[in-house]
């Protein structure tokens, strides 16, 4: 699904936020479950348990689906923060650290230089990742895998959205950082 | 390699306007190399994720299709639901509380006159009659030979023809709030209301009621004109039933003020009762001095004392009876007042809105008594809720800042 297509898709979610009957729920599932597991492997870095926690959330998603309620997000924010607390309850068992090593393999066409290119540039922004300290790896996956608005993203986070806001900014000022220390070093 | 600079590396901006050109940026409307680095930089995130497994992918959705196949529509926190009142319910709590303490107010079975308005009650004596309630239902019930058990250990045997007079006339001997074997008076006044018109009607059931009692009617004066009425009733009634009369006399009409009189004459009784006991003893004498006496001139000077003794024992034992009638019955005034506006039988005004306000007051003090009771057991439970959110919270929150 393209990323214009999630975007109107949740702009209609978001309308029927008081009630998620079982046809959204559908369409959540089909639209969000590759998130949602793209979200929990690249916070755990445990394909089984990221595939746990997907299960996890959509079946709580599902039980508490008549009590979703619009003042507290769109059904994707709650989808992602139900699953946020699923993958730290997962790590708090498990006794670890958020998963820091990303798959090495970065797949692409080789052949072409625009993919050569992406392909360097993925595994700087893989490198700068892992660099971030767990907290702010966090809220940038959540970011990007939720695709959440700021306020979405602080409702998520359980913080007010200048707090959200305030992390997001740090996280990915950051980030940047680290990026572009790779990408000197890279051109060095 | 292509090398594109991420927004802001010439210097962040303000918090907001960075955050404002970020949301821009992923939902498409924002333009240029910025938001297209933004774009580049969340892709490229994305795509460091594995994809799904597809045969999880698959299971997961058919698990999902059959759920949603079975599920049928439930009504909400239906485990707690009966915790959740609807809106009607909020509002049906306090009227089905108003209505239970109208009801335990306004009762059909109420005292009638509990439910008059300016009602009254007093004593007139020193010891408070309305206190004796159950020694008048005690002496109600107790044998009359008792009572004069009692009566007879507090003075001397008399005879027998006087024994038979006593227990003709057997006296209330109030035990209880009074010493044993104490003779006591009972009097009530009670004051009726009534409509002008209802004033004949109740005085006629007054009257009946202290017939079917055992007592009489010593004394009636009915006075009713069209605007007013009055009626004056002077009833004889057992002792032993005053109490009871008293309260079937606020079911004919409400009570509008109600007086008892208690008056201890153990005294006189006993006087009376020991003049008797001394005529009698005196007549005995003379008989037996007569039987002995030979002399002509001291057996006529004999008769003529017997004869005067016997007029001392009339005397004594009138004297006797009447006491022990004192004792033994109460003398109860009546009066009926015929008003326009009596706040008698039915609804008025006045009562209505005397009623509705002590409804307003018990459903405010029973809201209160919830109130000083929920209110704090809620925060409680609100405050432990909230702790337990938050250490759940916490705990999760600190598996990102372990080290």
């Amino acid at each position: 699904m393209s990323l214009t297509d999630h975007s109107e898709s949740q702009a209609s979610l978001a309308t029927e936020r008081a009630k998620l009957d079982d046809e959204a729920f559908d369409r959540l599932f089909r639209e969000s479950a590759a998130d949602v597991h793209g979200y929990a492997i690249s916070l755990l870095g445990d394909r089984t348990a990221a595939e746990d926690v997907t299960a996890l959330a959509f079946e709580r998603l599902y039980r508490s689906r008549s009590r979703l309620d619009h003042r507290r997000g769109t059904p994707r924010a709650w989808l992602f923060a139900i699953a946020r607390n699923a993958a730290l309850d997962e790590l708090r068992r498990r006794r670890r650290q958020p998963q820091s090593e990303l798959p090495q393999e970065l797949s692409g066409d080789q052949d072409s230089e625009a993919a050569l290119e992406q392909i360097a540039r993925r595994a700087a922004v893989r490198d700068a990742l892992s660099a971030l300290p767990p907290r702010e790896r966090e809220v940038v996956l959540l970011k990007f895998h939720g695709q959440l608005s700021n306020s979405e993203l602080a409702k998520a986070l359980d913080v007010s959205e200048s707090n959200a806001g305030t992390r997001l900014h740090r996280a990915l000022t950051r980030l940047r950082e680290e990026c572009d220390e790779l990408n000197r070093e890279e051109i060095a | 390699m292509k090398v594109i600079p991420f927004p802001g590396a010439s210097g962040t901006g303000p918090e907001e306007n960075w955050l404002a050109e970020l949301e821009a940026a992923l939902s498409g409307t924002g333009q240029g190399p910025r938001a297209d680095s933004w774009l580049q930089l969340r892709d490229d995130v994305r795509a460091l994720a594995p994809p799904m497994d597809p045969e999880f992918e698959r299971e997961l959705g058919q698990r999902i299709a059959e759920r949603s196949a079975r599920s049928v529509p439930k009504r909400p926190h239906r485990r707690l639901g009966w915790l959740r009142p609807t809106a009607p319910a909020f509002a049906a709590v306090p009227v089905a509380l108003a209505v239970i303490a109208a009801v335990l107010i306004a009762a059909p079975w109420r005292p009638a006159n509990h439910a008059a308005g300016p009602s009254t009650r007093s004593s007139s004596t020193s010891a408070r009659a309305n206190q004796l309630g159950p020694a008048f239902g005690q002496a109600e019930n107790a044998p009359v030979a008792g009572a004069i058990h009692a009566a007879k250990s507090a003075a001397p045997a008399p005879s027998a023809s006087a024994s038979a007079g006593a227990a003709t006339n057997a006296p209330l001997v109030v035990s209880g709030a009074a010493a044993p074997g104490r003779v006591q008076q009972l009097g009530a006044s009670i004051s009726l209301s009534a409509t002008p018109s209802e004033v004949q009607t109740v005085a006629d059931r007054v009257s009946r009621l202290a017939v079917s009692d055992g007592g009489f009617v010593q004394s009636s004066h009915v006075n009713e004109t069209e605007k007013a009425g009055e009626a004056t009733l002077t009833l004889s009634l057992p002792s032993t039933k005053l109490n009871a009369a008293l309260a079937a006399l606020g079911q004919i009409a409400p009570v509008h003020a109600e007086n008892q009189s208690l008056q201890d004459i153990t005294n006189t009784y006993n006087a009376a009762r020991q003049r008797l006991n001394d005529a009698t003893a005196e007549r005995q004498a003379l008989l037996r001095a007569l039987a002995k006496a030979t002399a002509e001139g001291q057996i006529d000077s004999l008769r003529e004392r017997i004869s005067q003794n016997r007029g001392a024992i009339a005397r004594a034992k009138s004297a006797f009876q009447t006491v022990s009638q004192q004792a033994s019955t109460a003398e109860v005034e009546v009066t009926v007042l015929g008003d326009k506006s009596p706040g008698s039988e039915g609804l008025t005004l006045h009562r209505g809105l005397h009623d509705a306000g002590r409804v307003l007051t018990v459903t405010l003090i029973v809201l209160l008594i919830a109130a000083a009771v929920l209110v704090p057991l809620t925060l409680l439970i609100a405050a432990l809720i909230t702790a337990r959110r938050m250490w759940r919270s916490y705990r999760r929150e600190r598996i990102l800042d372990a080290p």
